[in-house]
């Protein structure tokens, strides 16, 4: 099968051209579970913004499934609704004029073959009197237990065959991937066999971030940084991603997964990869992947004794946060009084690499946390000898470089200077790169970038099978350790148990307050 | 904002300086933009050059040149940091009398240090890009051939004035166009276009470049034919199969795609103000290869083997601007 959809080459396109935007080929992006929250924040603006940007091609369908009892005309509706509130380009008729007229909706449960009868049906359909060409992209919107059942209506029915359909069908996949080992190797066995491993696309919504690509160009577009990206310069790495919101209406998911498994395994991971990685011989999918699954494969965790101080868990109780007084976990609704869920996990891994040996990386996340932010923060070593009086430099500290995710995205660099004065004094400044800004407003959303690169047929930016079966075999054994015991206690509004403190004090480090 | 009556260009440079302390925050910047505009125009300039800005982290510098005929040079500068000319820094500067001649001079020690320049004449660029230091320092220049008198000689002046690192802004107008007709043919097959038409308002220069673009690539020359506009308002190509393709757009907003044997479709096609274009050419600082590829085709004279660089040609004549 042509990977591109079955497209010669286009005579119009010129690889120096390179105003003309990338548009994938005619094709209907199918989404389960339209009238969700997902659906209704994130895909549909998404879509409208493509749109808006003139990114998407002419022949193309949202096509939605639901419980709903909803015609083409409800969809529609619910659908310029959704579009209205977020959409992060302005509300103009004329494009919404584009995509009204190409939103269809099948109603229907999972388990109901009449139902995927249909939407097999109206795809077919759609393939004539719209343009697509066979081509699909099925955007799995559901909750993880519904994704065996869905996955096998479509192997039922074909719609997932690229060779029966005559032209690409793609998936993609909403974490969890899984809960752990077993399961998500389950998953990947039955999404691959379903589709083709290539076609499937796991979506971690972090990788579409700019800043989280500006990484790749900070480290191997320039010369400055990677001489110092060793356990030589580097004296170590925390990686925060810090919440300020609970656990809000997701209480059933959120007590069954917790923040291990919910950010850790597969945000924090990635960024870590990312961080730690080897140079890619090209820019690639498969070479970024196989760099990060090294990378992923190396890591080390904490084990025997050193569980108990190196792997921390924590879960918020009630407290002040913003000026407004937060519940405690065990307070929220649908959680039960002696869950013992962790909101708040911090761990100390190693990377066992030449480039990496000895030098730990804190990841730590957690919900309640005085403001939301997210950073990957380099921690250099200490100047081995400093010409200054000792009195001179107490106020000088590590050098950092730091890379805000969100908000404020950007570059903090860290270093000593000179106190203006007659006195040799040396203190901490910060330089800030401001990426974000003023300056964000017209770089597109995540999910625009990701659906985009999913009609495009590009992986580069979402974790592959590997990468999360590597992932869970480093999430699994700490899960394991963590089933026997209760999570330390923090107050809503803090940053983290006193545990976590104490994991660093150990080391003769400190959190940085991000 | 600073405003000075008056003034020098070491004062504005110590004013900007200034500016910057008292703003606290300074991000990078990526570029800087020197606007060269007159009086009537300033307004929008600034518009275009706030909205570029937006997108692009960048030092704006925009120069009104104004009665050169005054008898005593004078310089008036307005500074702003974060203020009604955007997020970024900007430097509004109004120049009399001789001083006119030698806008370099003010603006040389404003440029941002070792980024790249671009400066834009939003108004009719000059005969030769040469008369104008502020162009030749640039690495990018942008002309507009839709603000010349007669458009489509404007093109023809650039064209023999062309070298790397020029593009106008009616090239960029034509992107949506272009993109839209690399969409379709996306799925059109491998057959020949036989003939193509092009609709426009009289005299369109990116009706024209457009023309050029389809003759570079596709190999065909493109009726060019005049319509009510605004801007293109049609093209139409026949491939050899007998295969009809047109996107036709009347309204300035919606375009219809007509293709034989598919279902028409109706897609978003917007007429731009000037700051999107101009927040287009930001964005990427090298030749624009397929610019000179189209100018060529539709001028009919040779761009390669230009010299990459200029260098100032003195010319002691009054520009369009007064």
């Amino acid at each position: 099968m042509n990977r591109t959809g079955g497209l010669p080459t286009n005579p119009l396109r010129d690889p120096a051209d390179r105003r003309l935007p990338r548009v994938p080929a005619p094709c209907a992006l199918v989404i389960f579970g339209v009238s969700g929250d997902l659906a209704h924040k994130k895909l549909l603006p998404a879509v409208y913004d493509l749109a808006s940007r003139g990114l998407l091609p002419p022949g193309f369908v949202v096509l939605g499934f639901a419980r709903r009892d909803w015609t083409d005309a409800d969809f529609e509706a619910a659908a310029r609704d959704a579009i209205q509130e977020h959409a992060r380009t302005p509300w103009q008729e004329e494009v919404w004029a584009r995509l009204a007229g190409n939103l269809k909706f099948v109603p229907g449960s999972f388990d109901d073959d009449d139902a995927f009868d249909r939407l097999s049906q109206t795809l077919d359909d759609l393939r004539e009197s719209h343009g697509i060409l066979g081509n699909a992209a099925f955007y799995l919107s559901v909750p993880p237990t519904q994704f065996p059942v869905v996955l096998k209506q479509m192997e039922r029915t074909g719609m997932a065959d690229n060779e029966a359909s005559g032209g690409w069908r793609r998936v993609v996949v909403e974490k969890p991937f899984g809960h752990d080992v077993q399961s998500s190797r389950e998953l990947n066995e039955l999404v691959d066999h379903v589709f083709t491993p290539e076609d499937v696309f796991r979506i971690d919504h972090y990788l579409g971030k700019e800043t989280v690509q500006n990484l790749l160009a900070l480290r191997f577009a320039n010369t400055l940084f990677d001489p110092v990206w060793n356990s030589n310069y580097v004296d170590s790495v925390q990686i925060t991603m810090a919440e300020d919101v609970g656990i809000g209406s997701r209480a059933a998911f959120y007590d069954a997964t917790g923040a291990a498994r919910d950010v850790l395994q597969n945000h924090l991971l990635q960024l870590l990869a990312l961080t730690a990685m080897e140079e890619p011989v090209s820019f690639s999918a498969d070479a970024i992947r196989a760099e990060k699954l090294k990378i992923l494969t190396a890591v080390g965790i904490p084990e025997g004794d050193q569980r108990d101080l190196y792997a921390v868990r924590g879960q918020y109780e009630q407290g002040w946060l913003a000026g407004q007084r937060a519940k405690g976990y065990l307070e929220e609704e649908g959680v039960p009084p002696d869950s013992t869920t962790e909101t708040y996990v911090a761990v100390r891994l190693l990377v066992q690499t030449r480039r990496w040996g000895g030098v730990p990386f804190y990841v730590r996340t957690g919900k309640r946390l005085p403001r939301r932010v997210t950073e990957i923060a380099v921690v250099f070593k200490k100047a081995p000898h400093l010409p200054f009086a000792e009195t001179d430099t107490e106020s000088l500290g590590n050098n950092q470089l730091v890379i805000r995710v969100q908000p404020d995205e950007g570059i903090t660099l860290k270093f000593g200077s000179k106190v203006p004065g007659s006195a040799m004094e040396v203190r901490d400044v910060a330089m800030d790169f401001l990426y974000g800004a003023a300056f964000t407003e017209s770089s597109p959303e995540a999910y625009e970038r990701l659906v985009l690169d999913v009609m495009l047929g590009d992986s580069t930016l979402f974790p592959h099978a590997e990468e999360v079966d590597a992932s869970w075999r480093i999430i699994d054994p700490l899960e394991e350790y963590w089933a026997g015991h209760k999570p330390h206690k923090y107050r809503a509004g803090e940053w983290g148990p006193k545990a976590a403190d104490d994991m660093v004090a150990v080391d003769g480090r400190h959190w940085r307050r991000p | 904002m600073t405003t000075l009556w008056d003034t020098t260009g070491t004062e504005v440079v110590k004013a900007l300086g200034e500016a910057r302390r008292g703003a606290g925050m300074v991000s990078g910047l990526a570029l800087t933009l020197v606007v060269v505009a007159d009086e009537k125009k300033v307004a929008e300039a600034e518009v275009a050059a706030t909205k570029a800005a937006a997108a692009h982290p960048c030092r704006v510098l925009i120069v009104v040149r104004r009665q050169i005929d005054a008898p005593q040079p004078r310089l008036d500068a307005e500074i702003s940091i974060g203020g009604r000319l955007g997020p970024g820094e900007a430097v509004v500067m109004r120049m009399y009398g001789r001083l006119a001649l030698h806008a370099e001079s003010v603006t040389l020690p404003l440029l941002a240090p070792d980024v790249p320049v671009v400066t834009w004449w939003h108004g009719e660029a000059p005969e030769r890009i040469a008369y104008d230091p502020l162009g030749v320092f640039a690495d990018r220049r942008v002309t507009d051939a839709a603000q010349a008198a007669d458009p489509i000689a404007a093109l023809q002046i650039r064209a023999a004035d062309y070298v790397p690192g020029d593009t106008d802004l009616a090239w960029t107008r034509a992107t949506p166009w272009r993109a839209l007709l690399a969409g379709a043919f996306d799925t059109l097959g491998t057959h020949r276009v036989v003939s193509a038409r092009i609709a426009a308002a009289p005299k369109n220069p990116s009706a024209y470049l457009l023309g050029g673009w389809l003759r570079a690539r596709l190999g065909i020359s493109a009726e060019q034919t005049d319509s009510a506009g605004p801007g293109i308002t049609e093209v139409y190509l026949k491939l050899e199969d007998d295969t009809e393709l047109s996107i036709s757009r009347h309204d300035g907003f919606s375009a219809l795609m007509h293709r034989t044997g598919v279902q028409d479709r109706r897609l978003p096609l917007q007429r731009r103000d000037v700051g999107e274009p101009l927040a287009e050419e930001l964005r990427r600082l090298d030749p624009d290869e397929p610019y000179a590829a189209a100018l060529s085709a539709a001028t009919g004279l040779v761009l390669d083997q230009r010299p990459r660089a200029r260098v100032h040609v003195w010319r002691d004549a009054v520009p369009a601007a007064g």
